[in-house]
């Protein structure tokens, strides 16, 4: 990955998308990226939500996963692609607290939203890496889908 | 036509019967889930309408009085200045509120659109406070409130206490906070702001002595869009996006937002941020390396 792209570090509960090429980077936990590409066009987006669903009191952000996934969704199709032409790699959802204790699973549910929400549009899910224990480092090329991918060890947050 | 039996028709019908059922019961389960889809869409725009009659208040009302002021300025004697130094007063007031109100609905729409980030920098909380009650003196004066100042750190002798945060956000944060409070305080009352800090963590509370909320409504004033008094008698104004937008700033900042309150006796709202560790620097530019070391997935 060419280290002269423009580079967007992707903060919990926002979203990015650009016609320009760019290296989104992110850092999940129990969190979740989704990342759209269009090969057609060959640009790209990111999210990066922490709950699954609103709960009908926040704002209306991109901090759920519901929301989070239709902005994006919206987002890609303003910039010019087509639904179906649309790719989505999905990651992190990890349970970084001893499974026992976390007895909300967020990590599972919000997996679970993206899977649903994804089948629902008729987006496929060409690859993904969710789950584990562990949090993930994420760098994702807007220009090629290309994703890098890195588990972080506990001690490193 | 080939000929066919009565067996093979009545087989043939019944295929069709059953898709034809199939198709129905799809159609039933479709329409339960447009109504469910309409119901939930019909919610959201009631909340909608009323915000935006909140909101055409929250503008139009300033805009006027600021027409109207300057315009009755234009036709004041010119040795007449005492009337026009109040007038200028008031257009002054009308229009900070205004920009108050104004960078809040902004800013909710730039949470909504995910677009808020932390932009992190040194700040000096005591002047940054001091700031806040001075821009809003004006309206504490005019209900008689005094706004007491707490400041409760030590740090050194004739040096400033730096607390790396984003300003603009803990800014509009605490003039949500102050607004709110002098909103619902009585007449010739106080208002009192301390500030701690302890290992890394900045707490700063908000004192009023007004109306107080309930146990029944401390949870739901976060909602958006929701305040306590709204309706066509409500007294005070207000587009019920302050606390929403407090709790998705302190989101953004890792923080967090208590509140204690008697119903009639006043509330106390006491934010805690801890210190930024700036992530962004952490893991741009150099942090890279990390990533080219080789073990390293490739999706």
């Amino acid at each position: 990955m060419d280290q002269n792209f423009l580079q967007h570090f992707l903060y919990p509960s926002t979203l990015f998308a650009s016609k320009e090429p760019y290296v989104i980077k992110t850092i999940l936990g129990s969190c979740i990226a989704v990342c759209f590409y269009d090969p057609v066009l060959r640009i790209g987006g990111m999210n990066h939500y922490m709950l699954p669903n609103w709960n009908g009191n926040d704002l209306l952000s991109p901090k759920y996963g519901n929301v989070a996934i239709e902005k994006l969704t919206e987002k890609m199709l303003m910039l010019g692609s087509k639904k179906e032409n649309l790719t989505a790699k999905v990651f992190g959802g990890g349970d970084l607290l001893s499974p026992d204790k976390s007895s909300m699973h967020i990590g599972e549910r919000n997996i679970r939203v993206a899977e649903m929400m994804l089948t629902e549009y008729k987006i496929p899910i060409i690859a993904s890496s969710t789950g584990g224990t562990k949090g993930r480092k994420i760098l994702f090329d807007s220009r090629t889908g290309e994703v890098r991918h890195k588990f972080l060890n506990r001690s490193e947050r | 036509m080939a000929n066919i039996s009565d067996k093979q028709l009545m087989k043939e019908l019944k295929i069709k019967l059953d898709e034809r059922s199939k198709l129905e019961n799809e159609v039933k389960m479709l329409s339960g889930e447009l109504q469910i889809v309409t119901q939930r869409f019909k919610e959201s725009e009631s909340m909608k309408s009323h915000f935006i009659s909140n909101i055409s208040n929250e503008i139009i009302n300033p805009f006027t009085s600021i027409l109207g002021l300057s315009k009755s300025i234009l036709s004041v004697q010119k040795n007449d200045w005492k009337k026009v130094v109040s007038m200028v007063a008031l257009i002054h007031s009308e229009a900070f509120n205004l920009d108050f109100q104004l960078r809040n609905i902004f800013v909710a729409a730039k949470i909504e659109a995910g677009e808020i980030m932390p932009n992190i920098a040194k700040v000096s909380v005591k002047s940054l406070i001091q700031s806040i009650i001075d821009s809003f003196n004006l309206v504490a004066r005019k209900m008689g409130i005094e706004v007491e100042f707490h400041f409760n750190i030590e740090y050194g002798f004739g040096k400033n206490f730096y607390f790396k945060t984003d300003s603009e956000k803990l800014k509009l944060i605490l003039s949500n906070l102050l607004n709110n409070a002098l909103k619902y305080s009585y007449k010739d009352s106080k208002v009192i702001i301390k500030v701690n800090y302890d290992e890394d963590v900045l707490s700063i509370c908000v004192q009023d002595f007004g109306t107080g909320i309930s146990e029944k409504n401390q949870q739901i004033i976060f909602e958006r869009f929701k305040r306590l008094d709204s309706g066509i008698n409500s007294i005070n104004r207000g587009h019920g996006l302050g606390l929403s937008i407090i709790k998705s700033l302190l989101d953004v900042l890792d923080g967090t937002i208590e509140i204690d309150s008697t119903k009639g006796e006043g509330s106390t709202f006491t934010i805690k941020i801890p210190e930024s560790r700036n992530i962004v620097d952490s893991f741009s530019g150099d942090g890279n390396d990390l990533f080219f070391d080789g073990d390293d997935e490739i999706f």
